[in-house]
């Protein structure tokens, strides 16, 4: 599968991007309904499907699994509050509501962490920093440097220990003083080799006028039409939300003893919102792809 | 109109003795292609980075630099930073940012342009230059040479008036340098932009610049246009810059009989032209060649049908490779970049471990337990000696060795190495403050110490000057004749073709064709040195190196019938 970057959901301003997963999180950690938060996981594996057919979340897929079993397993058998008691466990009472706690809040780590993989896809590196660098401009400008000399320090090390190995100065043979010694002789070499470039790197710096003053950055993103609905669609749903929330909907009473599962008439509206409001890039995404195909 | 004018200038770096640069004057032209060259440490890199006023390195000066009339200190700085534009030697270390569009922007953000000024400009000039494919890459996803460009972009995007380049093509291959350079001919003849270069490798730069100047213990030795510069080093029989001439030109200076100025080739269109004009009438001899080689059929390396991958999504770097290395060879491994060379010689050397296939070194495979063992008699120079050091000193390093080494009489054999190198004098001084051709040398003979039985160097001739060059050339010729084998990775064929025993070369991950120098380059159109790009297809004997054709055209006589 071919990834553009040009379409889509990717295709959108950093904001809005932004803003999604903003509101996505907050209303994860906001409602604790389960049939909210069940729904909510089905559409999130779904977004990150569309992403990149679900590659990067294959790699976490077992860690995430193994961890849900573990909380909704142990969370009854540790906490005992609650009063509707379902059997004892050498002496111990295990309780409905302790069950139902331990799977909203596997549910809950489970949204936070594919939304989480979502973001990476989507807002990584450079569009991230773009939004940070509006609130701490001088900040994002040095992690920025930093992310480039990363791979140049490895590539660096890698160099080093090339050579220390043809000169029988092993890290993987010989006593463990030794190693040691070694090892520090290679980062001792890499830190003054890279100080030494990193004078050429701030000469760079310099012949291009960096601390003239006045500096401005060059915005490769423009908000457009399509962008300022969506926000503003998005952020209406997340008000409606949060209203509805405040009122109690969309909430489970847990302990001391479990509510009710059904839905009232305002948990309705809710659900459908929140829906709507996580269905977001699926929306793009497929209102794309039926474009293409009436198109053509 | 007068860019820039230099009047008197001195400089002295701190706590040094010597002048770096010394009552120089010197008056460029705008619209000009300057190349200056001079050995290493003759103050060219001094006088460039002291014309850009951010860069002016800290001592005494005296005298001054003036800049289109006014003197550079007042100037304000926006217009300077805009106006002079300086690349550097090193693609890597320039770029600061991780993206290709984020770098290309840099200085443009600097001086504050608008966000639409700043589209415009970069729309434009990436256009130009044919560089969209490369937009949305990552720096550390671009070749050497698109490295360079990019940081050649950034600073056309200030829209300056002079370019001064400091070895802007040291560190590429033939290829991309080539390409570099076109891209600042076009500079100069469509934009007019004042062009000011300090390089070694000026074969092709003689035909390019419209004025030369060579520099000497800091000052101007000599200064004209190509033709007048060649012909005056020629006529004085100058050692210290006769050795940077371009072939062609020296082959017309020595074998013509009307030396004029006007007609010393700078080319090798200019040059076939000449030749034909000559005669015709010789015919050409079948040259015998002189076996330079001293090796028997024993082999030291042996790599059968190696597969090398770096990781399992990417292409296979070596395939089906096939290489047996004699004892008391020269074996120079060329081909392009990315032809998978240093992989090659990481593998020989056991760093990399292949995924298919066997390495034998002295006909005994890698393991940990022997791996300390070999080592000690393989010697291994890598693209960047500077990674070798350990110590504060050179001598200090040796002593290091020699202790580790449990070597006796280590004083004896460190003055022996050092005085064979021709180093001696520099045995107190810190590896980072030597040039190219002294650090490679310092790395060498420390490697030699333990007497090895091969040595590996990959790309020796990266970066440094003729003089350098040949006295290397020196250095590994005396060595092979001492019996060390040596196996050489570059891409400088006129080195090869002069010095190697047998060169091999690369192609996608596989040695395409192993043969002597004279067998692999004859008739090729780009492999090849310039002196056989003269020679083939002519009525002159084939030859490969300018001596060859100096020693075989005198026997015959070329010119007595004129």
């Amino acid at each position: 599968m071919v990834i553009s970057m040009e379409s889509g959901f990717r295709s959108y301003h950093p904001y809005v991007q932004f803003c999604y997963y903003l509101f996505a999180g907050f209303l994860i950690m906001y409602f604790n309904h389960p049939i909210f938060l069940t729904s909510v996981l089905l559409l999130l594996i779904l977004v990150n499907l569309s992403h990149d057919g679900g590659k990067a979340l294959r790699k976490w897929i077992l860690i995430l699994v193994i961890m849900s079993a573990i909380i909704i397993l142990l969370n009854p058998f540790l906490v005992s509050r609650g009063t509707t008691i379902l059997f004892y466990f050498r002496g111990k009472q295990v309780t409905l509501e302790a069950a139902m706690y331990g799977i909203t809040m596997a549910l809950f780590i489970v949204n936070i962490l594919i939304l989480f993989i979502s973001f990476n896809l989507i807002l990584n590196g450079n569009r991230f920093l773009y939004i940070f660098s509006k609130f701490l401009p001088r900040t994002a400008f040095l992690i920025m440097i930093s992310i480039r000399f990363v791979p140049l320090l490895k590539r660096r090390l890698d160099q080093i220990s090339e050579v220390h190995l043809i000169r029988g100065m092993s890290m993987t043979t010989g006593s463990l003083k030794s190693r040691m010694k070694n090892g520090m002789l290679r980062m001792q070499i890499l830190l003054t080799w890279s100080l030494e470039e990193a004078v050429q790197s701030a000469d760079s710096m310099k012949a291009r006028g960096y601390g003239l003053g006045n500096k401005t950055s060059y915005i490769p993103y423009k908000m457009k039409k399509r962008d300022w609905s969506w926000l503003i669609t998005l952020c209406i749903l997340f008000c409606l939300c949060i209203a509805g929330g405040t009122l109690g909907y969309g909430k489970l009473m847990i302990y001391p003893e479990l509510g009710t599962l059904d839905f009232f008439l305002i948990d309705w509206v809710l659900f459908i919102c929140m829906i709507m409001l996580v269905a977001f890039p699926l929306m793009i995404e497929g209102r794309e792809k039926i474009r293409w195909k009436f198109s053509r | 109109m007068e860019i820039f004018k230099i009047k008197d200038l001195s400089f002295k770096y701190p706590d040094t003795e010597e002048k770096a640069l010394n009552h120089l004057s010197l008056t460029i032209y705008a619209g000009e292609f300057v190349v200056i060259c001079g050995p290493s440490g003759c103050g060219k890199s001094t006088l460039l980075r002291l014309m850009k006023k951010d860069l002016s390195p800290f001592g005494d000066t005296s005298g001054d630099i003036l800049y289109v009339g006014k003197s550079l200190n007042d100037w304000d700085e926006k217009t300077l930073v805009e106006d002079i534009g300086f690349l550097f030697q090193d693609p890597d270390n320039q770029i600061i940012m991780e993206d290709v569009l984020q770098e290309i922007v840099f200085g443009l953000e600097n001086i504050g342009c608008s966000n639409v000024e700043m589209r415009k400009r970069v729309a434009e000039l990436v256009h130009t230059f044919g560089y969209e494919q490369l937009l949305d890459k990552k720096v550390s996803e671009l070749s050497g040479g698109q490295k360079q460009i990019l940081n050649l972009l950034s600073i056309l995007l200030l829209k300056p008036k002079v370019l001064l380049l400091d070895e802007p093509t040291s560190q590429l291959d033939p290829i991309a340098a080539k390409d570099l350079l076109l891209i600042l001919e076009r500079l100069n003849t469509e934009l007019g932009i004042t062009i000011i270069l300090v390089e070694h490798r000026l074969e092709e730069l003689f035909d390019l610049a419209d004025r030369v100047m060579m520099m000497d213990k800091g000052d101007i030795a000599c200064n004209g246009t190509s033709r007048e510069v060649i012909h005056a080093i020629h006529q004085q029989q100058d050692q210290r810059f006769l050795l940077y001439l371009p072939a062609v030109s020296l082959l017309y200076l020595e074998k013509s009989l009307d030396t004029s100025m006007e007609g010393i080739p700078l080319n090798v269109k200019h040059c076939k032209a000449w030749m034909s004009s000559v005669s015709s009438k010789i015919s050409s001899n079948v040259m015998v060649s002189e076996q330079k080689a001293i090796s028997n059929e024993r082999p030291i390396i042996e790599l059968k049908d190696v597969f090398y991958q770096f990781n399992k999504d990417l292409p296979m770097v070596l395939r089906d490779l096939n290489i047996q290395v004699n004892t008391g060879d020269f074996h120079a491994i060329i081909g392009g970049n990315g032809s998978g060379k240093t992989t090659l010689l990481k593998v020989c050397l056991g760093i990399l471990k292949p995924q298919r296939g066997t390495v034998r070194i002295f006909g005994k495979k890698y393991s940990k337990k022997l791996g300390l063992e070999l080592y000690k008699k393989i010697a291994y120079i890598p693209q960047n000696p500077l990674t070798f050091f350990v110590q504060d000193s050179i001598e200090k390093e040796m002593y290091h060795i020699a202790q580790e080494r449990n070597i006796k009489n280590p004083e004896l054999i460190i003055t022996k190495r050092l005085q064979q190198l021709g180093i001696n004098h520099l045995r107190k001084k810190h590896p980072y403050d030597c040039s190219g051709g002294e650090i490679q040398k310092a790395a060498l003979a420390c490697m030699l110490m333990e007497e090895p039985e091969i040595l590996f160097i990959d790309e020796p001739t990266k970066g440094l000057d003729p003089i350098s060059k040949q006295q290397l050339a020196k250095i590994l010729n005396q060595l092979h004749l001492d019996g060390i084998t040596i196996i050489m990775v570059t891409h400088d064929i006129e080195f090869a073709a002069q010095h190697a025993t047998t060169c091999a070369m690369m192609f996608n991950g596989n040695i395409t064709v192993e043969a002597s120098p004279e067998k692999l380059f004859k008739g090729n159109y780009f492999y090849t040195t310039t002196m056989n790009r003269v020679t083939q297809n002519s009525d002159f004997p084939e030859v490969l190196t300018l001596e060859e054709a100096k020693a075989l055209w005198k026997k015959e006589k070329l010119f007595s019938s004129l």
